[in-house]
């Protein structure tokens, strides 16, 4: 019997001090978050969406946050909707040049509306030098709705 | 006669048979997309409050001399217009001041401008290189005034045009 106390008491003390622990562990974390924010990101490479296949506008805009993370941001975005559109980094000179298959690009995920402003993440290691179009690329047809030319801010 | 018996008898077959290539066609064209808008609406990594945000921008295009660099107003929390120059370069000169003048504005495109220039003034230009930041009075209308001059007032020579965009 007072084994059996014993252990539900040793059980209500870790549950005890799980319980006084998260609260604490989440300030900390939103802490760190806040800090996160303070940290103003720094504009990079900006430009104007214009429209290939489809009518396109809007801005596209390269942030370098505080750890070094670079993020494309869209901003009064506007496109056609459709099937497996992304939105995609491409080599070329010329923006209007033709986006082919083999046309050297990096992917930065799925077009997450055909509105609104929207943030997409740059893989770390990515040239910006290099890939300095942005373009939104219906994979299934090959079919360039957009892009829009980087010029550095 | 024949055919159409057949047509007749295989209906069913044919329907069923057409279904995946219907559905094929759909998953394929997503034609209903055409109608449904996707609106989304993140905000933006900056996060900073305080901080102002830029409004308008643009690149900065020399005429009687050589103009590089880009122009960009932002506005801070308490409503302050603030325009900055950066990666600027001009050539030197006299009595060369910034203004705000009207985008659609014939005169910028003249070399030497012949009259006066309508336009609202922010100073002179403070250095011909480098980024540089000039107060834009609450008075002005931004939604006409949309193009940054560098301007010499004493030979009203257009350096540079910068037409701003929304960014």
């Amino acid at each position: 019997m007072i084994r059996r106390s014993k252990l539900t008491l040793r059980f209500a003390m870790i549950a005890a001090a799980f319980a006084a622990q998260s609260p604490l562990r989440a300030q900390e974390a939103m802490k760190h978050d806040q800090m996160m924010h303070e940290e103003a990101a720094k504009t990079l490479y900006t430009g104007k969406f214009h429209g290939k296949v489809h009518s396109t506008e809007g801005r596209a805009t390269i942030y370098e946050q505080s750890g070094g993370k670079f993020v494309l941001r869209l901003t009064n975005f506007k496109t056609s909707n459709g099937p497996d559109v992304h939105v995609i980094l491409v080599a070329i000179k010329n923006a209007d040049d033709d986006v082919k298959s083999d046309t050297e690009r990096i992917e930065l995920g799925k077009l997450k509306g055909n509105e609104g402003d929207q943030n997409y993440q740059i893989p770390a290691g990515t040239d910006l030098s290099k890939f300095r179009t942005v373009s939104i690329y219906c994979e299934r047809f090959n079919a360039n709705f957009g892009v829009a030319p980087l010029e550095k801010f | 006669m024949t055919q159409r018996t057949w047509l007749s008898r295989n209906k069913l077959t044919l329907l069923l048979l057409s279904l995946p290539v219907l559905v094929g066609a759909w998953w394929a064209f997503r034609p209903e997309k055409l109608f449904i808008n996707q609106k989304v609406s993140e905000p933006a990594p900056l996060a900073a409050k305080s901080d102002s945000q830029p409004i308008y921008t643009g690149k900065l295009t020399g005429s009687v001399h050589q103009t590089t660099g880009r122009a960009t107003i932002y506005k801070a929390d308490d409503g302050k217009l603030t325009l900055r120059l950066t990666d600027f370069s001009t050539s030197n000169g006299p009595d060369v001041h910034v203004l705000l003048a009207k985008s659609d504005d014939a005169t910028l495109n003249q070399e030497i401008v012949k009259g006066a220039l309508d336009s609202v003034e922010l100073g002179s230009l403070k250095g011909n290189q480098g980024d540089q930041n000039y107060d834009v009075p609450a008075s002005a209308n931004l939604a006409q005034y949309r193009a940054v001059v560098i301007y010499c007032e004493r030979f009203h020579a257009v350096f540079g045009v910068a037409k701003l965009e929304q960014f």
